[in-house]
């Protein structure tokens, strides 16, 4: 168990900077997602505390140590990959004991160890397989039987459900987040989902261009986002985000749109997010703004309306018996409380905490 | 139908020459294997005699029994040189870096030069008085200054093993690189967090999960040490005495030295059949589908 460290660390390949400056402070026992879309150096970041790379500058520490100069095997840390990372000439057995191998645990103990940790990920009908006569989840479960077996200080896991279909990647999901509540090991997870991110996390940090963005609850982000990138790759359907002027607390845009902010001091261009589902539709007199339907999707559990003014679109969600011909003129309310303003130049959050 | 014969009568030239350039000879001196033709009292093949040329080579000929020896000797010796250091020049040179991407555009040119020439230059460079690897040796190893490598029967297989090495080791290495390529990283960075040293690494994963290529490296390049004959010829003349003489080198003097035609179609087919043998096992290694075992 050990809280991990990273102190102003960047990764630069020549020109190109991987992770620029970052500093990050994982608690002991914490479970921390690190999302971005591919190449925001989130990996990167992870291959770094697992010393598969080698930070350019900064520090990295794991339980109060500085671990830059030590090699992955003396970290204590154990990872998962996005491709299992199995070796395919070792039975799941022979590769769940691999890591007691190498550190001299043998015979009846090691055979113990392997079978409570298969048993914990329940593969111990499959300890005699070989791993190409696996699915792609009875892979991922003997890649963490193999991270679990030796009670490493650190959790590393590097997309590991991105590989398995997605029924199958609920189900995982569910148990990767009771593994890591029974085991309490710090664990680091990267995933570009903003679903496992908050389900499973902690602690979230938005990553994007080598830096975080924000780093908070699943909560917070969710409902706080502290910019213009967290609030359009957190959610889905992704919140409405629509483009106007600001003044005296007062967000006017093309088409009509007009809606008390309650921020007092912004004057200027500027962003009001709203999320769809705080999007209601309303009869035409009531509503904050009347618009087209321009297209209607039925998911199942709701109705997504999208609606057209003044050249920007916004997205519904309305109840699922609700119906409606395309091109109808509908109005839509939205929520004030759940009201986002961004700041069009900056793009960084205006509203007050 | 033109279409049908068509396909047919493309193929026909290249069949044409295959047929008379590898399949006739073979029939040929497979028929003459069992006939009784000594150049020196005929011209024409003699009488067929059946499988006594055979039984001859393979239980009552002394030449036959030191060439398959030697050749047995030098198969094991230059498959062994030539597997382990095409692996070790693979694994130093599978870092990406401007010395190793040098390094791997010149290594292909030891296999550009005949190998002939490789004989003929190994034979100067062992050279008793101006060799230059005779005086590194002496150099090196002080016992060693004087010493004649090529009037010593060890030696001199030794010299031939190295020659034929030095001309391979290379393109191998460049087989095996392709090999290591075609690894995914995983289960490599996945062994080095779970604790193994980069030895342990290289045993317990790459090795294992490289032995596929391995194999066929040792095939081929058993295959290609059995034909042994260019440097033979070159290098030993297959000497001192009869240490140096391979099976193809003694096909070539019963032949040509001793006009024993159908003796030489025997000994021949004996080489081609081990040949065969292990041209269908390598085969089969490399069409195998990805996946089996």
């Amino acid at each position: 168990m050990a809280e991990v460290i990273l102190r102003n660390v960047t990764k630069r390949w020549g020109g190109f900077v991987a992770v620029r400056d970052q500093s990050l402070s994982i608690r002991d026992g914490e479970f921390m997602v690190l999302l971005g879309p591919s190449g925001c150096g989130k990996t990167t970041t992870m291959r770094m505390v697992a010393g598969l790379e080698e930070p350019t500058a900064g520090d990295i520490l794991i339980g109060g140590n500085r671990v830059n100069d030590l090699p992955p095997r003396e970290r204590d840390v154990a990872m998962v990959f996005q491709s299992y990372g199995l070796y395919p000439h070792m039975t799941v057995a022979e590769n769940i004991g691999y890591p007691l191998k190498l550190r001299g645990i043998r015979g009846a103990e090691r055979e113990r160890q392997v079978r409570a940790a298969a048993d914990k990920v329940e593969l111990g009908e499959l300890l005699h397989r070989k791993p190409r006569e696996l699915s792609g989840g009875q892979r991922q479960r003997v890649a963490l039987a193999r991270a679990i077996v030796r009670r490493p200080t650190v959790f590393l896991m590097d997309e590991p459900l991105s590989n398995l279909d997605a029924k199958l990647r609920v189900s995982t999901r569910a148990e990767i987040k009771h593994l890591q509540f029974e085991l309490g090991v710090t664990t680091i997870y990267v995933t570009h989902d903003q679903i496992e991110a908050m389900t499973l996390a902690h602690r979230v940090a938005v990553m994007s261009q080598g830096e975080i963005r924000q780093l908070d609850t699943p909560e917070a982000i969710y409902d706080r986002p502290a910019d213009l990138f967290v609030a359009g790759f957190i959610g889905s359907p992704p919140m409405n985000l629509v483009t106007g002027q600001h003044s005296n607390g007062v967000f006017i845009a093309a088409g009509g749109l007009r809606a008390e902010t309650g921020v007092a001091r912004h004057a200027g261009s500027a962003v009001l997010g709203i999320r769809p589902e705080d999007v209601t539709v309303a009869p035409p007199d009531a509503a904050d703004l009347v618009a087209q339907v321009y297209a209607v999707e039925l998911t199942g559990e709701a109705v997504l309306v999208t609606v057209i003014a003044g050249g920007s679109r916004l997205i519904a969600k309305a109840d699922r018996a609700w119906r409606a011909e395309m091109g109808a003129t509908i109005g839509v309310k939205l929520d004030s409380r759940r009201l986002h303003l961004f700041d069009a130049e900056t793009t960084k959050r205006l509203n007050p905490e | 139908m033109r279409d049908r014969w068509l396909k047919y009568m493309l193929i026909l030239p290249a069949a044409l020459i295959v047929l008379g350039t590898t399949i006739w000879p073979l029939a040929v001196s497979l028929t003459t294997s069992f006939r009784d033709w000594r150049l020196t009292r005929s011209l024409t093949p003699g009488p067929f005699i059946g499988p006594e040329h055979y039984v001859i080579a393979l239980t009552d000929d002394p030449d036959f029994a030191n060439a398959a020896m030697v050749t047995g000797l030098f198969v094991l010796f230059d498959v062994t040189l030539t597997v382990v250091s095409a692996l070790g020049l693979a694994l130093l040179l599978r870092r990406a870096g401007v010395l190793q991407s040098v390094t791997r555009a010149v290594l292909i040119l030891p296999f550009a030069v005949s190998p002939a020439l490789v004989g003929i230059s190994f034979r100067f460079m062992f050279n008793a008085e101006t060799g230059v690897f005779t005086w590194l040796a002496g150099v090196l190893l002080p016992p060693l200054k004087g010493f004649v490598w090529l009037a010593d029967p060890w030696a001199a297989l030794l010299v031939l093993v190295f020659s034929d090495a030095w001309r391979w080791v290379p393109y191998m290495t460049l087989v095996v690189l392709g090999g290591l390529a075609a690894l995914p990283k995983e289960p490599e960075e996945a062994a080095r967090i779970d604790g193994a040293t980069e030895w342990q690494v290289l045993r317990d994963v790459t090795i294992p999960a490289l032995l596929p290529v391995l194999a066929v490296v040792a095939i081929l390049k058993t295959v290609f040490a059995l034909k042994m004959f260019d440097q033979v010829v070159t290098l030993t003349g297959g000497g001192p005495g009869t240490s140096t003489v391979t099976l193809a080198y003694l096909v070539y003097s019963i032949a040509f030295r001793w006009y024993d035609m159908g003796y030489a179609s025997a000994v021949a087919w004996i080489l081609t059949a081990l040949l065969v043998f292990l041209a269908v096992w390598y085969m089969k290694l490399i069409l195998r589908k990805p996946g089996q075992t």
